[in-house]
């Protein structure tokens, strides 16, 4: 009996036990493996043009220069933002980027990628092959737990927290090496990528909890791209060290690339001192876009005797929209007609010809370089005294004072031009001595970077010299629509407000249809540019570099959107050159000997 | 101080000789910058067109059409004169001429001649004596507009914390008690704050103009005189004559006024030259560091940010560093002086 009730006893619990295991794991099992919609259309690109140079060898040591030592090494959180966390994030694969000649989508960390018909999700499958530093498979989950980091309130990062809350609304895992990332809003599909792009995080590595800032400040995070972080030198250099068996290195787009096998980034505080060292060969490589340092420092022997390279490289890619905002709400500026007589009172010529020494060129329109985007018909209104007069008269501005500014009654024609960055000030001086011909008094006033900051996005100025960083898409709507307009913090910083410019930039916005975008794109920057509340002031649409001899670039020098010839590590751009390693051995012991050789600048005008 | 001490002192400064000289050097470089718009000036001295006169530096902005030129902007006159000498003479404009002044350029002015990138070396043919800065203007007329700037201003700042420190000073002394501890303390704390610091703050709120800049740095420095007129109103305070003062019914204020202070200046007039001094270099420093007075105004501060940022133009450096070693040096040797005369241990004969 006991026997007995113990065995029925014993079977109810198997029972029990496996009907809560067959009620539990397909529902377990459901939640973690949903399945994939049908009739997915699954796209590779992977017969797309490469951009390395096939006779790129591996091997040697760069030495690269930043102005002050990291304050962490984190990627997020605070004091994370700053100069050096491109060469972290550079590192770090996306699941796919765009062609940097083609502008398509090429596959990196993920294989292949599928669009849903609600136009806001993407599905990806994640290369097999890939592998974080540490040798761990990266996989679905590392995405899963990209959004929980994210999310987290742990990475004191609210920015974050609020775009991979708002922004990516959803990330679903299919299989082990299979995801979908959903986004807040329909989008062209090539946008979708740009728009709602999440890069995995190490899940193994990561332990998140409220000490994780100061946990993690100068912890090495496990990546997915080239090269890992070696040695650091707190204070003065952090080493790069290339991964001999990366999982990508034969991967299509990636081969022959990232040939370096050390990159040293040196911390050298005055870019006067950095250049010495440059010269010095002490740092392999420097920029040389400004005016000063192409044409004055670099006459130097090094140059001369041929042991450093010069290149100009003209590219074609997104111009920041840099220039002057005129503030509606003074109320002298709501005239259109002084507006556009403040355009043709600038004399950008004289700036480009005589201070840039005609290396810049003006820029067009707000938004310059985003392909189809952007408007090309746009010129911007010239330097013109007599219409200028003509404008101002018309409005009213007839009689001048006795330092020749034009008046209106008791009135003067007189703005501050506010900025907040010294290197611009002997373009504003000159600007604004020449403005005074057309009797209109442009007064310079520099404020200190943060309340310069402070004083434009509260709108207090009358005219903002300053300029916004590049986007993927052209922005109107935080530029120009009304709802940001006559508010604090928001970036329309003219206080520009038209029902039917809004009208159209919501049309803009909500498109899906990429023909229907790029034709609203270009009436809107039409219109914006006829209005005169932003004038374009100059753009450099080149880079140009030294750099010490036995560094050798591709053919075709780089790409139609490199920013810099010599980036190590950005993953379209980047890592093209490499050492020859004999012309190294050759030139050092030329050096030595007093010896020299031709000098060289190269200059390519492919897409000028 | 009596008019007979004041003959006595100057007497006595007078043979100082190297303090008397630096006084009269400085003395005349303060009334020649009053002046230097009729020296360093973009405008003409005098213009004669068609037999009629112009002084363009007394009028209004002359419009280039006055002048047969084809614009309406203010008149470009080293280029007007330099057309006419080219020109060939006619009858009507044999008789015109310009007279420039010494240094035909003024503080602000961007000169950026075709084919030369600022900024340009010292030279007498374009009259830039000592060169351009990095923008093109001049730097001998910002010298010269900044040294004007930066001695009216070290003087303003000096009679605003005088007054200042010197009234606070006296009450403390004369007063004592409950006021006198009070104000010991205030100023002690108040002269811990870190000054420029607060200065830069300051002006990165608000953007700093001449008075305001004034008014900031006079904030901070009146406590330095109080503690010397606190001191010397109160030996004072009890010597018999203010105690007749006193009794004859005179206010505190009027025995400050009309006694103590009298009778304890010297101690500030020693003081002064430094103050002087002290004034010019804040300002330069500030400036330097760009928390100064606002671009475009000529400036030393800014001139020697120009210099150090650029060491490859050995001119605009060496310019202003000389400039403010002389001035500095000049305002010392009168301080010396001043020290020595009014010095009461020092009972030495000149003869």
């Amino acid at each position: 009996m006991l026997n007995n009730s113990r065995q029925i006893q014993k079977n109810i619990y198997s029972i029990a036990i496996s009907i809560f295991i067959a009620l539990i794991f397909p529902l377990k099992a459901f939640a973690e493996n949903p399945t994939l919609p049908s009739g997915l259309k699954w796209l590779s690109n992977d017969s797309g043009q490469e951009w390395s140079s096939t006779s790129a060898a591996k091997g040697g040591l760069i030495r690269l220069n930043i102005s002050s030592f990291p304050p962490t090494l984190r990627t997020v959180g605070p004091d994370s933002n700053n100069s050096f966390r491109s060469f972290l994030l550079d590192n770090q694969m996306p699941l796919v980027e765009m062609h940097p000649n083609s502008g398509e989508i090429i596959p990196l960390l993920a294989s292949h990628w599928a669009y849903d018909e609600d136009g806001k999700t993407v599905y990806y499958k994640i290369k097999p092959t890939a592998r974080w530093s540490d040798g761990k498979p990266v996989t679905a989950d590392d995405f899963l737990f990209a959004l929980e980091f994210n999310r987290s309130k742990d990475i004191v990062a609210p920015w974050y927290n609020k775009h991979y809350s708002e922004e990516i609304v959803d990330l679903i895992k299919y299989d082990p090496l299979t995801i979908a990332i959903v986004g807040a809003r329909a989008k062209p599909k090539k946008d979708l990528h740009y728009y709602y792009s999440v890069q995995p995080r190490a899940k193994h590595f990561h332990k998140l909890n409220e000490d994780w800032v100061n946990r993690y400040n100068w912890k090495i995070e496990p990546n997915t791209g080239p090269y890992q972080v070696g040695k650091v030198r707190k204070g003065k250099s952090i080493g790069f060290i290339r991964k001999k068996n990366w999982w990508a290195k034969d991967d299509r787009y990636l081969r022959h690339r990232f040939n370096i096998d050390q990159v040293l980034v040196k911390v050298v505080r005055d870019p006067n001192t950095a250049f010495k060292y440059f010269e010095r060969g002490e740092l392999d490589i420097f920029n040389l876009t400004l005016p000063k340092l192409w044409h004055e420092k670099s006459n130097s022997p090094m140059f001369e005797k041929g042991f450093i390279h010069k290149v100009t490289f003209y590219n074609e890619t997104e111009q920041g929209a840099s220039g002057l905002f005129l503030n509606l709400d003074n109320t002298n500026l709501q005239n259109i007609k002084v507006r556009q007589a403040i355009a043709h009172s600038l004399n950008f010529e004289k700036v480009i010809s005589q201070l840039l020494r005609g290396d810049y060129q003006r820029l067009p329109s707000f938004h310059t370089g985003y392909g189809d985007y952007s408007n090309n018909k746009i010129k911007p209104l010239k330097f013109d005294l007599g219409q200028a007069a003509t404008l101002l008269e018309s409005a009213g501005w007839n009689n001048k004072d006795r330092y020749g500014i034009r008046m209106k009654g008791e009135q003067r024609l007189s703005f501050t031009v506010s900025y907040g960055n010294k290197l611009h000030e002997p373009q504003i001086i000159v600007l604004s001595e020449e403005a005074k011909k057309a009797g209109i008094e442009l007064k310079p006033l520099y404020l200190e970077s943060t309340s310069f900051y402070k004083n434009v996005i509260e709108k207090k100025h009358d005219i903002a010299w300053l300029g916004w960083s590049t986007g993927f898409r052209p922005a109107f709507w935080q530029h120009f629509h009304s709802d940001n307009a006559h508010k604090a913090q928001t970036n329309n910083i003219t206080n520009f407000a038209d029902e039917n410019i809004d009208r159209l930039i919501i049309q803009y916005r909500e498109s899906t249809d990429e023909k229907e975008r790029i034709r609203l794109a270009r009436i809107l920057e039409q219109n914006i540019a006829e209005q005169s509340i932003f004038i374009p002031s100059t753009m450099a649409p080149f880079t140009r570099a030294g750099f010490w001899r036995w560094l050798k670039l591709p053919e075709t020098i780089a790409t139609k959107s490199s920013q810099s010839l010599f980036d190590p590590f950005n993953i379209t751009t980047g890592g093209l050159f490499w050492i020859d390693a004999k012309t190294k051995i050759d030139s050092l012991s030329a050096k030595r000997s007093g010896k020299g050789f031709k000098a060289y600048s190269l200059i390519n005008t492919e897409y000028k | 101080m009596t008019t007979r001490d004041a003959d006595s002192s100057w007497h006595k400064f007078k043979k100082l000789k190297r303090g008397y000289y630096s006084f009269i050097i400085l003395f005349s470089l303060i009334i020649l910058s009053c002046f230097a718009e009729l020296i360093f000036n973009s405008k003409a001295l005098l213009v004669n067109y068609n037999d009629e006169l112009y002084w363009p530096i007394f009028s209004p902005a002359i419009e280039g059409q006055q002048f047969g030129l084809d614009y309406d902007y203010e008149t470009n006159y080293r280029q007007l004169k330099k057309q006419w000498l080219e020109q060939e003479q006619t009858i009507d404009s044999f008789n015109n001429f310009v007279i420039l002044p010494l240094v035909p350029y003024n503080p602000t002015e961007v000169d950026l001649s075709d084919g030369f990138y600022p900024p340009q070396p010292p030279s007498a043919e374009s009259q830039h004596y000592l060169g351009t800065d990095t923008i093109g203007r001049d730097v001998l007329v910002r010298l010269v507009y900044g040294f004007r700037i930066a001695i009216f201003f070290a003087m303003t700042l000096l009679i605003v914390e005088y007054l200042v420190g010197v009234f606070i000073g006296c009450f403390m002394g004369f007063l004592g008690g409950a006021f006198d501890l009070f104000f010991q303390r205030i100023i002690e704390i108040w002269s811990n704050i870190p000054f420029l610091y607060i200065v830069m703050i300051m002006s990165s709120l608000i953007t700093p103009g001449f008075w305001s800049l004034v008014l900031i740095m006079a904030l901070f420095g009146w406590m330095s005189m109080t503690w010397y007129m606190r001191s010397g109103s109160y030996k004072e305070a009890n010597r018999d004559y203010v105690l007749a003062a006193k009794m004859m019914g005179a206010s505190n204020f009027r025995i400050i006024y009309k006694h103590i202070i009298p009778n304890s200046i010297s101690t500030i007039i020693t003081f002064i030259p430094f103050s002087v001094a002290g004034g010019i270099t804040a300002l330069t420093a500030l400036d330097f560091l760009s928390f100064g007075l606002p671009a475009p105004a000529p400036s030393w501060g800014e001139l020697l940010k120009q210099g150090v940022d650029n060491l490859d133009y050995p001119w605009i450096i060496s310019s202003v560093v000389i400039a403010l070693s002389f001035v500095l040096m000049l305002v010392t040797f009168i301080g010396e002086a001043i020290r020595e005369v009014f010095d009461p241990k020092h009972k030495i004969y000149y003869e």
